[in-house]
C-alpha cells in the first residue's frame, strides 16, 4: 500500500516538474522550431530548412551587429574584470562596517531596473557632451558589469588566506609579483566566472544598450528589436536561437567550472601542469582576441572618420540594402543607417538631440507634431528635382500634415482595410464585406480580428458611422465607443501583427489589416497551396490613409546630403527597387509606370485613389485629445 | 660582547586607538632561541609582525644587526617567517613552493634543485618534490613551510605559533624537530606561542608578555622558579598565589601562620604576594606542619594526585603529591623556605600590567 502511494507521488511530482519545464521552455522551443521552418508563417509548417541560418550569415547588418555584440561583450567583460577585481581587493581589505556599506552600494546597480540605469547613463552622456556611439555602449556595459565581477570575486578573496600573500612577501616577492603569483591563482576561478557572467550579461542586455547606443551602431538585441515592427523575419528566429544556445553554453561553463577545479585538486602533481598549460592557452587566446578586437575597432573608427557622411533614421526593414550601397557608390557619401520601431520611439531621440540624424522617415501625424514643435528644417526642393516623379495627388494628401509641402517627401503609403477569407465567408453564407459596418454582422460571431490599437479601432467605428477619424466631438466619440462595445461579443481577438498569420492560417473569416503586406500574404497563400484565397477591400466609407515621408531634423549636420538622399530615393528606378523589396505602395509615378500591369492593377496594393476620397490621414490631435481617446478605449477594453 | 641581532627600541603600536604595544624594548642575541609567550592579545604576534615587516610601529626602531630596518618593506628584510596556518601556495607543487624565494633571487637552476633536496631531507620529507600541497598532512605541511623558509638561509627565522594547529603528539614531535633544526642550521629563532610547556621545552630565553608589556625575561628555569609577579607565576605552570605580610627579611606571614623563606629586602610588615608551586607543598599529619586544613577535592592525574586543601580562612590550596590523602582528611601544610617566592603587590591594574617589581 505504502509503496504504491509513494510511487504515485513520485509520478505526480515528475509530472509537475515536466509541466514546469514545458511552461518555461515551450516558447523558446517554438522559436527554435520556427527557425527551421521553410514557410515564413508562424502557424504553418512548410518543411525543414537551414535557409534562414544562411540568410542570417549573409546579412551584413546581422554580421555587423554580431561583431559589435561580441566586441562589446568581450571588452566590457575584460575591463569590468580588471576594475571589479581591483575593487573587490580594496573592499575586502576594508573594515567590516565600511565593507558592508560599500558592498551594498556596489550591489544597487544590479538591483536597479535596467531602464533606470539606461536612462541615467544616457542623460549623463548627454550632460557631459559625449556623443552616443560604440564607446558609450561600451562604457555603459562596463558600468553594469562591474558589480557582477565584484560579486563573484569577493567570496574567493574571503576564502583566500591573507598569510599566503604575506608569505610571498616574506620570501622576497614584490607586492605585485606576490599578487599575480600567489593571490591571483587562488581567486582565478572567481575572476573567470565573473568574466563569463559579465560576458553573458552584456550579450543579453537590450534596454541599457538601447538607451546608450548612437547612430548606426546595433547590437544583436537592438537589431532584432528594430526589425520587429515590419514583421520579424525568420532569420531573426535563427539569430535568437543562436544567441540562446550561446548564452546557455556560457552559463553551463560558468556553473560547471567550480566542480572541475575541485576535481583537479584531488589529483596530484602532474595535473597542475595541465592546469598551467590551459591557463597559458587561455591567456594566449585572449591576447589574440584583444589584438584582433582592437584592430577591428581602430579600423572601424578609421573607416567611420569620413567627412562626407549622412545619418539616416528609418523604420526597421524599410529599404533595400542595395539601394543604400548604390547611393554610397554614386555620391561617395558614407551612410550611417539606423532603425526605429515606432514613431513614439523615434520622437524623443530626435528631440533629445543626443544623436543628430540628417534624414528621418516618420509617419504623417508625427510629422505634423514635429512641425508644430519646430523640430524640422524646410527642404530645399531645388536640390530634389526628382520630386516631380511623385504623383501630385500624394503631395496633396500630404498637406493634411504638412500644409504647404515644405518639410516632407513622400516615401511609402497605404491603407487600412478588411482582409477576408472567401471560402470561410461562403461557408457562413456571408457576402464579401464592402462597409466597415459589415464587421457588426452577427453571422460573423467569433470570426473577426480587430486591430489592438486605439486610433485604428476608433477609425473603424468612426468611419463606419460616417464621421471623421480625427474627430474631437465628444458625442461622436461616445457613439463610436458604444459601437465598439456592441461589437465585442463578435470579435475573436484584438491583435496587431498576428492578423496576417492568423488569416493565412484560416483561423478567422475577416480581419482589419494594413495593406502593406498584401503582396506577401497573397504570395504565401499561393506558396502553401491553400484552398482558399484572401482578399482585401477598402470599405466604401473611406479609411485611414497613411503616408511615411522623409524629413530633415533642424539639427541635421549634413542637410545637403539629406536632400541628395531624398532626391535619390525619388528616382524612378530606385523607387521601383525599393517597392519590389518593401512591397508597400509607392507614391512614385515614375516607378509605378515601370511596374508590370498585373501589379499596377492589384487593387490591394494600389487602390483607386478616387475611391479613397473619403479617406483621411491621421492627424496629431494634441496630448489632451489623445488622452480622451485612450480613456474611451480603456472603457471598451474593460467591458 | 657582540652586538644583538635584533634590537627593538621603544616600540609602540596601537590599532584603532587600542594600545597593543607600549614602549617595548627587546634584544635578541645571534643564535639564540627566544620565545615570546603570553595569552592571546598580549602583543606577542604584533611584535613578531613588526620584526617581519608586516606592521610598522607607531614609534620606535627595529635594528637588525646594527642597521635600522624600521621602514624596510617585508620583502627586503633578511629574515623569513613560518606562519601559523603554514600559508603554502596550494596551486604549486612542493618543489615550487620551496623554490619560490630562490627563484626570486635568481639563483641558478642546479643550485635550486640541490637546495630543494637538501631542505626536504632536513625536514624528513625526501622525495615529496612533486606532491601537491593538499596531499600532505598538517605536520608535513608545516615542515614544508619551514623548509620553504630556511632554504633562503635567513639569519633570523620568525615562527608564529607554528604548531598551534597540530594535535598533541605531533606537536611534541615537532618541538624536538625544531630544536634539532636550530642546532643544525645555527639560525636565530624568534618563536611565538601561548603554550607555556612549548616555551619551556624549546627556548633559551622566554619573554613573558601581557597587555603589551614584557612581564619577565629570562631562562626557562628562572621564569618557572622565580616568577617576578603574580601574572608570570599564574601563567607559567600552576601556582598558589596568596596575600601575605613580610614580617621581616626571611619571614613571611600567611593567613596568620609564619613561614620561613629566603627572600630579603621587602622591608618590615609590608603586604606582599606569595607564590608557592603546588608540587612544593608537603602534606603531613596534623600538628607536623605550619598551616592546618582539610582535603576537599581529589583527582588522579597519572604521575601524581591533584588535591585541594581548604584552610580555615577559606583559601583552596592546590597541592600535587604522589601520596594519597582522601577527601575529608585533616592535614597540615609544610613548605621549604626556598620554595616560597615573595613578590611585591601591584598598587594598580596598570602597574600590574607593566609588571612593576621593585
Amino acid at each position: 500500500m505504502k509503496g504504491k502511494f509513494t510511487s504515485i507521488r513520485r509520478i505526480l511530482s515528475d509530472f509537475y516538474l515536466v509541466l514546469i519545464l514545458i511552461f518555461l521552455y515551450a516558447p523558446i522551443l517554438t522559436m527554435m522550431v520556427l527557425s527551421f521552418n521553410t514557410s515564413k508563417s508562424r502557424t504553418q509548417w512548410g518543411g525543414f530548412t537551414l535557409n534562414w541560418y544562411q540568410l542570417m550569415l549573409s546579412d551584413p547588418d546581422i554580421l555587423a551587429a554580431l561583431s559589435n555584440t561580441l566586441l562589446i561583450a568581450f571588452i566590457s567583460a575584460l575591463a569590468a574584470c580588471i576594475l571589479g577585481t581591483a575593487a573587490a581587493i580594496a573592499i575586502n581589505s576594508m573594515k567590516p562596517v565600511s565593507r558592508t556599506i560599500v558592498m551594498g552600494i556596489t550591489n544597487i546597480p544590479m538591483l536597479n531596473a535596467d531602464i533606470v540605469t539606461g536612462i541615467s547613463l544616457m542623460l549623463a552622456f548627454i550632460a557631459f557632451g559625449i556623443s552616443l556611439g560604440f564607446k558609450t555602449i561600451l562604457i555603459a556595459h562596463i558600468t553594469f558589469n562591474i558589480p557582477y565581477v565584484i560579486l563573484s570575486v569577493m567570496p574567493k578573496l574571503k576564502q583566500t588566506d591573507k598569510s599566503t600573500y604575506e608569505a610571498a612577501l616574506d620570501l622576497g616577492a614584490s607586492p605585485l609579483y606576490a599578487f599575480f603569483k600567489v593571490v591571483f591563482p587562488d581567486i582565478l576561478p572567481g575572476v573567470l566566472s565573473g568574466f563569463l557572467l559579465a560576458f553573458t550579461m552584456s550579450l543579453d542586455d537590450f534596454i541599457i544598450t538601447h538607451f546608450t547606443r548612437g547612430a548606426g551602431i546595433n547590437t544583436l538585441s537592438t537589431l532584432i528589436y528594430s526589425q520587429v515592427r515590419r514583421g520579424i523575419q525568420p532569420s531573426m528566429y535563427a539569430l535568437s536561437t543562436v544567441i540562446f544556445v550561446t548564452v546557455l553554453v556560457l552559463l553551463l561553463i560558468t556553473n560547471y567550472k567550480p566542480k572541475e577545479t575541485k576535481g583537479r585538486e584531488s589529483l596530484s602533481g602532474s595535473s597542475s601542469h595541465l592546469g598551467q598549460t590551459i591557463q597559458k592557452w587561455a591567456m594566449g587566446g585572449a591576447a589574440v582576441f584583444i589584438l584582433a578586437s582592437v584592430t577591428l575597432v581602430t579600423w572601424k573608427n578609421y573607416s567611420a572618420s569620413h567627412t562626407n557622411e549622412l545619418y539616416v533614421y528609418n523604420w526597421g526593414d524599410y529599404i533595400d540594402d542595395e539601394v543604400v550601397e548604390m547611393f554610397e557608390e554614386e555620391t561617395g557619401i558614407k551612410v550611417t543607417y539606423d532603425m526605429f520601431e515606432t514613431n513614439e520611439e523615434m520622437y524623443p531621440v530626435i528631440e533629445a538631440g543626443a544623436v543628430t540624424y540628417d534624414v528621418v522617415c516618420p509617419s504623417d501625424y508625427m510629422i505634423q507634431k514635429m512641425i508644430e514643435n519646430d523640430m524640422l528644417a524646410e527642404v530645399d526642393f531645388a536640390n530634389v528635382p526628382n520630386i516631380s516623379q511623385i504623383n501630385p495627388e500624394y503631395m496633396e494628401m500630404s498637406q493634411a500634415f504638412d500644409p504647404e509641402n515644405r518639410y516632407s517627401v513622400p516615401y511609402c503609403w497605404g491603407t487600412v482595410g478588411i482582409l477576408y477569407n472567401t471560402k470561410r465567408l461562403e461557408e457562413l453564407s456571408v457576402e464579401p464585406p464592402e462597409s466597415w459596418m459589415d464587421l457588426w454582422d452577427p453571422a460573423l460571431q467569433g470570426e473577426i480580428l480587430m486591430q489592438d490599437s486605439v486610433r485604428d479601432a476608433f477609425m473603424v467605428a468612426l468611419k463606419g458611422l460616417g464621421y471623421s477619424m480625427n474627430t474631437t466631438d465628444e458625442g461622436e466619440l461616445q457613439e463610436a465607443k458604444e459601437l465598439l462595445i456592441a461589437q465585442k461579443p463578435l470579435v475573436q481577438a484584438y491583435v496587431i501583427d498576428q492578423v496576417r498569420d492568423k488569416m493565412i492560417g484560416g483561423e478567422a473569416a475577416v480581419g482589419v489589416i494594413y495593406s502593406g503586406e498584401m503582396l506577401y500574404i497573397q504570395e504565401e497563400v499561393e506558396n502553401l497551396g491553400l484552398d482558399y484565397s484572401l482578399e482585401y477591400v477598402v470599405p466604401k466609407e473611406g479609411t485611414n490613409l497613411w503616408i511615411d515621408s522623409w524629413v530633415i531634423p533642424k539639427n541635421a549636420k549634413n542637410k545637403e546630403n539629406a536632400e541628395k538622399w531624398m532626391d535619390f530615393l525619388c528616382r524612378p528606378d530606385i523607387a521601383l527597387r525599393n517597392f519590389e523589396y518593401i512591397t508597400y505602395s509607392t507614391p512614385n509615378q515614375g516607378a509605378f509606370d515601370l511596374l508590370e500591369p498585373e501589379i499596377q492593377e492589384n487593387k490591394a496594393v494600389f487602390p483607386d485613389v478616387d475611391k479613397l476620397e473619403n479617406s483621411e490621414v491621421y492627424r496629431y490631435l494634441g496630448d489632451e485629445e489623445e488622452g480622451v481617446y485612450n480613456a474611451l478605449w480603456k472603457e471598451v477594453k474593460s467591458r | 660582547m657582540n652586538q644583538p641581532l635584533i634590537d627593538l627600541q621603544h616600540i609602540s603600536k596601537s590599532f584603532d586607538g587600542t594600545m597593543v604595544l607600549d614602549d617595548l624594548c627587546l634584544t635578541v642575541k645571534e643564535n639564540s632561541f627566544v620565545t615570546l609567550l603570553g595569552p592571546s592579545g598580549c602583543g606577542k604576534t604584533t611584535t613578531l609582525r613588526i620584526i617581519g615587516g608586516f606592521e610598522s610601529p607607531d614609534q620606535g626602531k627595529v635594528i637588525f644587526d646594527g642597521q635600522d630596518i624600521t621602514r624596510l618593506p617585508a620583502n627586503k628584510r633578511p629574515l623569513n617567517t613560518v606562519f601559523q596556518k603554514y600559508a603554502l601556495f596550494t596551486h604549486m607543487t612542493i618543489a615550487e613552493n620551496i623554490a619560490f624565494g630562490l627563484k626570486i633571487r635568481n639563483k641558478p637552476k642546479a643550485y635550486i634543485q640541490d637546495k630543494i633536496k637538501y631542505a626536504l631531507k632536513l625536514v624528513n620529507l625526501d622525495g615529496y618534490e612533486n606532491r601537491s600541497v593538499d596531499s600532505l598532512s598538517g605536520g608535513q605541511q608545516q615542515r614544508i613551510a619551514i623548509a620553504r623558509a630556511i632554504v633562503n638561509e635567513p639569519r633570523l627565522l620568525l615562527l608564529d605559533e607554528p604548531l598551534g594547529a597540530l594535535d598533541l603528539k605531533l606537536r611534541q614531535d615537532m618541538q624536538y624537530e625544531l630544536i634539532r633544526l636550530k642546532n643544525e642550521l645555527g639560525i636565530t629563532f624568534i618563536y611565538v606561542t601561548h603554550d607555556q610547556e612549548e616555551a619551556l621545552t624549546m627556548s633559551d630565553t622566554i619573554v613573558v608578555m601581557n597587555q603589551g608589556y614584557i612581564q619577565q625575561m629570562g631562562s626557562p628555569e628562572s621564569i618557572y622558579n622565580e616568577p617576578e609577579n603574580a601574572f608570570v607565576a599564574d601563567f607559567i605552570g600552576d601556582s598558589n598565589i596568596v596575600p601575605g605580610t613580610m614580617i621581616r627579611d626571611e619571614l613571611v606571614e600567611i593567613f596568620g601562620a609564619r613561614f620561613a623563606c629566603v627572600d630579603k629586602g621587602f622591608g618590615t610588615n609590608r603586604p606582599v604576594d606569595v607564590v608557592i608551586r603546588p608540587e612544593d607543598i608537603d602534606l603531613v599529619e596534623p600538628g607536623q606542619g605550619t598551616l592546618s586544613g582539610v582535603v576537599t577535592h581529589l583527582i588522579f592525574k597519572g604521575v601524581h594526585y591533584e588535591m585541594e586543601v581548604t584552610t580555615p580562612d577559606g583559601f583552596e590550596w592546590l597541592v600535587h603529591s604522589t601520596d594519597l590523602f582522601p577527601v575529608g582528611k585533616k592535614v597540615d601544610l609544610r613548605v621549604d623556605p626556598f620554595d616560597i617566592q615573595i613578590m611585591n603587590k601591584p598598587a594598580s591594574e596598570d602597574e600590574e600590567a607593566m609588571g612593576v617589581n621593585e
